[in-house]
């Protein structure tokens, strides 16, 4: 899927591709022509997540990263790459049109996973019935939750 | 009778005035001098790769010879007792280096406040230091500074056999992370070997002559390094030429000024008595930016883009010049 869509810069030296769920067949050979380095996982979970982090530890400055799938596993695959110092110039984000989203309840740091249409949840670790904003963490890969009715009188 | 006012340099004002403590030879042409506040008060902490510009000549007398130059302090900043530069000698200079070298312990000098031009990037998982001949002295600053707080630093170190300044104190601050190399044939095969093997979060930071920084900064991109990993310090802007004379128009107020060869444009708004924010005051740093209406500007500057350069709207009036007869500036 990267090599069809994305033509790495001429002067990288690698490119590790990332993809999530259910985007289209990785192609086994290089990208570009280049050595490239496919990595597929159904989801963005922690053992995911870590086996990224342990290819990225590995790696040297001169590589670019590709990540494809859901918006919510692009959103913590990119976190994770940039915890482990990998700069927006060196990232591809290509995000499958979204359905879902990660709310990050700014109560209890709880994630929940909620339909990106919703405006209101209940929060899965303290229950606060959350508002959802758009206001975006790269940090935590998730958008900003909030008591929905703290400013109400009761 | 008659108060002799000191003459400040536009470059430094807003500074002060410090004593020097100590002056040591590095090298047969390299001397590091510390300055302390005369009372013994502290003296403004500073980032890693900072610089201070430093008056030279007579500050009293108007018609000496008077002139600011910057130079990297090299310590770490952090809560400094003293400010401490080295200065190579440039025999056919401006006077600046001489100046600095005839320093002696109980002279006073006008500085500026520190400057960063050259910081540090806070994300940097490790830092690859790279630096030539005097180029060392902001290097020297990360190195103590990464020493200090324990980040990870490593340095490529060229200079000819004879010249290293501050190599004893490098070797104990750095340890095995000390590569030092005489020759360019030695520092291209190092440098080909660190380019490669730079984990991930590396960032790099790089100074010395222009021709040699041009060079690593073009081998790092040539090996995948992206913009935002590259960090360069230019300490010499090449020497430009007197340049042509020139007019300019101040739109606001109508009023035009001659710009005679040898002089630069900045010196003569400073004249007219205007305020323009400055600080390298070599077409570096950015700071003296002004907005152009009509004509071409002669950019000489390291600072625009060559895009920004190309839409002649603006210019650095402490280098740059014009390459029409006139120009009209939004002043």
């Amino acid at each position: 899927m990267c090599s069809a869509t994305m033509p790495p810069e001429p002067r990288v030296r690698g490119v590790i591709c990332a993809s999530f769920g259910a985007t289209g067949d990785t192609a086994d050979q290089g990208v570009g022509g280049r050595p490239g380095h496919h990595l597929r996982w159904a989801s963005a979970n922690p053992d995911s997540l870590a086996e990224l982090g342990a290819v990225l530890e590995q790696s040297c400055v001169g590589i670019r990263l590709m990540i494809n799938g859901p918006a919510a596993d692009v959103a913590a695959a990119a976190a994770v790459a940039a915890e482990h110092g990998m700069l927006d110039e060196e990232m591809t984000l290509r995000v499958d049109e979204d359905e879902l989203r990660i709310l990050v309840c700014g109560h209890c740091r709880t994630a929940t996973t909620v339909p990106s249409r919703a405006t209101e949840v209940d929060c899965q670790g303290c229950h606060t019935s959350l508002a959802v904003t758009d206001h975006f963490s790269r940090r935590l890969g998730g958008y900003l939750g909030f008591s929905a009715h703290a400013e109400e009188a009761p | 009778m008659t108060t002799l006012q000191p003459i400040v340099h536009p470059a430094v004002e807003g500074g002060f005035q410090l004593e020097v403590t100590s002056r040591r030879m590095q090298t047969e042409s390299i001397v590091t001098i510390a300055f302390r506040d005369p009372a013994g008060l502290p003296l403004p902490s500073y980032v890693p790769g900072s610089h201070l510009v430093v008056q030279y000549g007579d500050a009293v007398q108007a018609d000496s010879i008077t002139g600011a130059n910057a130079y990297s302090l090299t310590g770490s900043g952090n809560t400094p007792s003293e400010y401490s530069i080295s200065v190579l000698l440039i025999e056919d200079g401006a006077g600046g280096s001489l100046a600095m070298h005839r320093l002696n312990v109980g002279d006073r000098v006008w500085v500026s406040r520190p400057r960063s031009a050259f910081a540090p990037a806070a994300t940097a998982r490790h830092q690859l230091l790279i630096a030539a001949g005097i180029g060392i002295t902001p290097v020297l600053s990360h190195a103590r500074y990464a020493a200090e707080w324990g980040t990870s630093a490593s340095l490529i170190y060229v200079y000819r056999r004879g010249e290293g300044a501050h190599a004893t104190e490098l070797r104990e601050l750095l340890g095995p992370a000390l590569t030092e190399c005489h020759d360019r044939g030695s520092f291209q095969q190092v440098l080909a070997d660190k380019l490669v093997t730079q984990k991930l979060g590396t960032h790099l930071y790089v100074c010395g002559p222009p021709a040699f920084m041009d060079s690593v900064l073009g081998q790092a991109r040539d090996l995948g390094w992206p913009d935002g990993r590259l960090h360069s310090e230019a300490f010499t802007a090449g020497e430009l030429d007197a340049g042509d004379p020139f007019v300019v128009r101040l739109a606001r107020s109508g009023v035009k000024l001659e710009v005679p060869a040898g002089v630069s444009l900045l010196e003569v708004l400073e004249k007219e008595g205007r305020r323009i924010p400055n600080m390298c005051r070599k077409g570096i740093c950015g700071e003296c930016e002004i907005p152009v209406l009509r004509g071409v500007p002669q950019h000489r500057d390291l600072y625009l883009s060559d895009s920004e350069k190309a839409e002649n709207t603006t210019m650095m009036c402490c280098v740059s010049r014009s390459m029409d007869e006139e120009l009209e500036l939004d002043l």
